[in-house]
């Protein structure tokens, strides 16, 4: 049997007087105990992060049938042709509108929202319970409902829109199309920002408040001038958050709600990974493409712990 | 504690004892994409086959659409799972030729003695799925493109039935609407590539691509954005934004807006009947394609699946399989499919004995496929599609053809990159597949 030694029983380490951040290496002198604690976690992660993420590298490298019976080498010449095509670039404007205007979206609604419920006497409960509702719906399944219910021809808040003289048609229209993926990916991700924002306006100081109460400043004034500041961290969190969300977590929504149509107007980059690799079967473009959105990723991590992290306190 | 392990053990000593005896029959598996009333004909086709004889039983698992059926099949082999018969539809055929892993139809029923005799088939059907002169996948559900149109409205619109050409059609469609008949006189169906593009040019006899459509050679290239071809769009996009065509979107079928009806016409599959037949409470019928003023309306081409043998199973499995097929080929077989689904008999017998029943006096509209797919002689333009990387062609095409649709393009613009986009991916096809035909 290893000896073990816990770190609690251990006396400082020679560093101290520096504040601790976490386990540090001195921690475990021996190396099986941490190895079995971490084998879990990093076997999941073999298996569903890196082993698909090499092979995604390799065959962007690659041209090869689906069924994997001939592959050739061809260098650069999956990205080359991703770059050159213009439905690429229109894919990439198409997700920066669309990750923008969810966020803009979701971010003020659940402040809104948030905000409310602070001031709401009677019921808050059930307030809250039908807010984070949509949570809990399968984004397939809240994409289909949209999509029906904003049909054209047959969705009854289409019908409305249409009475009322506007002239709603995400089949023709692509403007339509995209807020129409807009509104479905926001109002699923709106429950998300009203937990933390709800929790983050807790904890804004009631003495704070009251002083300011007191100096005669009005509920809207209070939140602008004083809890929103308070809350900024969380915010901030909230803004990474949502835009991991759109980049990468808004597939189901978009294949049920549009499938990317019309005419390629609804089709994110993170939607087309899919379409040209299981709808198309274009192997090599799709690997390329994921091997661009994991440096993205990458891209995005690098920005929050570098500039989010530091700067934010979210002991709020 | 103790009777609870007692209890399972005599639990699992029952489930050994139940599983005892070993099944005789060999079984296997049968992947395929036909759902709602045309997955419960596939039980009752497979339920027939397995009744009518003891050493085989096929067990049919639905695996979603054509493309879910594709991928999981893909996967299943790359993973060496893969089922004994797979259906896939008529645009995967290169991709599953040139894929390796499927044991040609004609190569599997000699092997095992089974006669098969290509030239009972109908001529479009056959020719389709043959290359090299050897019949590679057994032929299905095979399908055309009709008219399907609502009586009632064409009626209530002073007309006795739609005009045979386009000339004639589209003044009908805009009285339908113009008249307050229908807010929607046509619906655009999901497949229009299939039905509007493709087969409009084999019907009109216009070549789509280069090679006979493909057939020569790997060497083909797209030549669909001249000609009639633009007019054929030009007068879809017409169609549509003066409303008088409608797209039905997302999370609604197109076929449900003529069912239900709600739009007066559609072209779609002759499969569609099933759905026609169960659904719509007027009086409905359906007619021929229409074709251009002046021409001579040539043969359509098939749509529809074919079950494909893939590799790397026992003799004993593959017994079954040719077992099965042959099941499948017999008139009986295929009458009882034709009157069923919709689908078109894939051999001559079984149309000739369809007829000679009467059912075609009975049911005029479901002749209607047979006779366009076998009109005629077929020309290098209707003989039918041989496309590589037809999947995401497909999807190319009718990307660009619908940004036609919405004005973001004009139409000889979407069609001329429809063409350029259409022929990069053939391109890559012939380099992967440098060598084969």
């Amino acid at each position: 049997m290893p000896r073990l030694r816990w770190p609690f029983l251990r006396k400082p380490a020679a560093s101290a007087g520096q504040p601790e951040s976490g386990l540090k290496r001195a921690h475990f002198n021996e190396w099986r105990l941490p190895f079995w604690l971490l084998a879990p976690q990093l076997f999941i992660l073999l298996l569903f992060f890196f082993i698909p993420s090499i092979r995604a590298l390799v065959q962007a490298f690659q041209l090869t049938d689906p069924f994997g019976a001939m592959t050739q080498w061809v260098g650069f010449q999956n990205f080359e042709r991703l770059f050159r095509s213009s439905v690429y670039w229109t894919s990439v404007q198409v997700t920066l509108v669309f990750t923008l205007a969810q966020n803009v979206l979701t971010l003020s609604v659940a402040l809104l929202l948030a905000f409310a419920t602070n001031h709401i006497a009677r019921g808050r409960g059930a307030y809250r319970t039908v807010l984070l509702l949509p949570y809990a719906i399968a984004p397939a399944i809240a994409g289909i409902m949209l999509a029906f219910l904003f049909n054209p021809r047959v969705g009854p808040i289409a019908q409305m829109l249409q009475s009322a003289g506007f002239d709603w048609d995400p089949n023709r229209n692509s403007m339509h199309a995209l807020a129409l993926i807009v509104m479905a990916a926001s109002w699923k991700h709106i429950c998300y920002n009203y937990i933390f924002l709800v929790a983050a306006l807790l904890s804004v100081p009631h003495s704070i408040l009251e002083s300011a109460y007191l100096d005669g400043a009005g509920p809207i004034q209070r939140f602008l001038r004083i809890s929103l500041p308070m809350i900024a961290p969380t915010l901030f969190f909230l803004v990474v958050i949502n835009f991991v969300y759109g980049l990468f977590e808004t597939f189901a929504i978009v294949d049920a709600t549009t499938r990317g149509g019309p005419a390629g107007s609804t089709s994110i980059l993170v939607y087309k990974v899919y379409q040209d690799g299981f709808v198309t079967l274009d192997l090599g473009s799709s690997a390329a493409q994921s091997v661009v959105l994991m440096a993205l990723a990458l891209l995005l991590t690098f920005a929050q712990f570098r500039f989010v992290e530091r700067r934010v306190n979210y002991s709020v | 504690m103790r009777p609870l392990y007692r209890a399972l053990a005599c639990a699992g000593a029952l489930v050994l004892t139940g599983m005892g005896p070993a099944r005789a029959a060999t079984e296997i598996e049968f992947w395929h994409a036909m759902s709602g009333a045309l997955g419960e004909r596939v039980d009752e086709l497979v339920k027939k086959f397995n009744d009518s004889q003891k050493d085989y039983v096929v067990k049919a698992i639905p695996k979603g659409t054509y493309d879910e059926v594709l991928n999981g099949t893909i996967a299943a082999y790359r993973a060496k799972r893969q089922p004994e018969i797979v259906q896939s539809n008529e645009r995967s055929f290169l991709t599953m030729v040139n894929s390796g892993a499927i044991v040609p139809t004609a190569d599997l029923m000699a092997e095992q003695n089974r006669k098969l005799d290509p030239s009972t088939y109908i001529a479009p059907v056959v020719s389709y799925y043959t290359i090299n002169g050897k019949l590679q996948a057994m032929p299905f559900n095979s399908s055309t493109p009709i008219l399907f149109y609502n009586r009632d409205h064409f009626k209530a619109a002073g007309f006795d039935k739609p005009g045979a050409t386009w000339q004639e059609l589209e003044p009908q469609l805009n009285a339908i609407k113009d008249k307050g008949i229908s807010k929607c006189a046509m619906v655009l169906p999901g497949d229009y590539e299939w039905s509007f593009l493709e087969n409009y040019s084999a019907v009109n006899d216009i070549p789509y691509a280069t090679k006979r459509n493909g057939m020569d050679g790997l060497d083909t290239s797209f030549v669909f954005n001249k000609g009639k071809l633009v007019g054929q769009v030009e007068r879809m996009k017409r169609l549509i934004g003066s409303g008088v065509m409608q797209i039905a979107g997302q999370g609604v079928i197109p076929v449900q807006l003529f069912t239900s009806g709600e739009c007066s016409t559609i072209i779609a599959s002759t499969a569609t009947h099933a759905a026609v037949v169960a659904a719509a409470k007027f009086d409905w019928n359906a007619a021929e394609l229409p074709y251009e003023q002046g021409v001579t309306p040539r043969n359509s081409v098939i749509g529809g699946a074919a079950l494909w043998t893939l590799k790397g199973h026992t003799p004993e499995k593959y017994k079954a399989v040719a077992a099965f097929y042959d099941f499948l080929a017999q008139t009986d077989t295929q009458v009882w499919w034709h009157q069923a689904t919709g689908y078109v008999p894939v051999t001559v017998p079984a149309y000739e004995a369809a007829k000679a029943q009467g059912y075609y006096d009975k049911n005029p509209t479901r002749a209607i496929a047979v006779v366009q797919l076998m009109r005629g002689t077929p020309t290098d333009n209707s003989l039918g599609f041989r496309i590589g990387n037809s999947n995401q062609i497909n999807v190319a095409i009718m990307e660009e053809v619908s940004a036609a649709f919405l004005g973001r393009k004009p139409v000889q613009q979407a069609l001329d990159d429809a063409v350029s986009r259409g022929n990069e991916s053939l391109r890559r096809y012939e380099q992967l597949n440098a060598g084969k035909k």
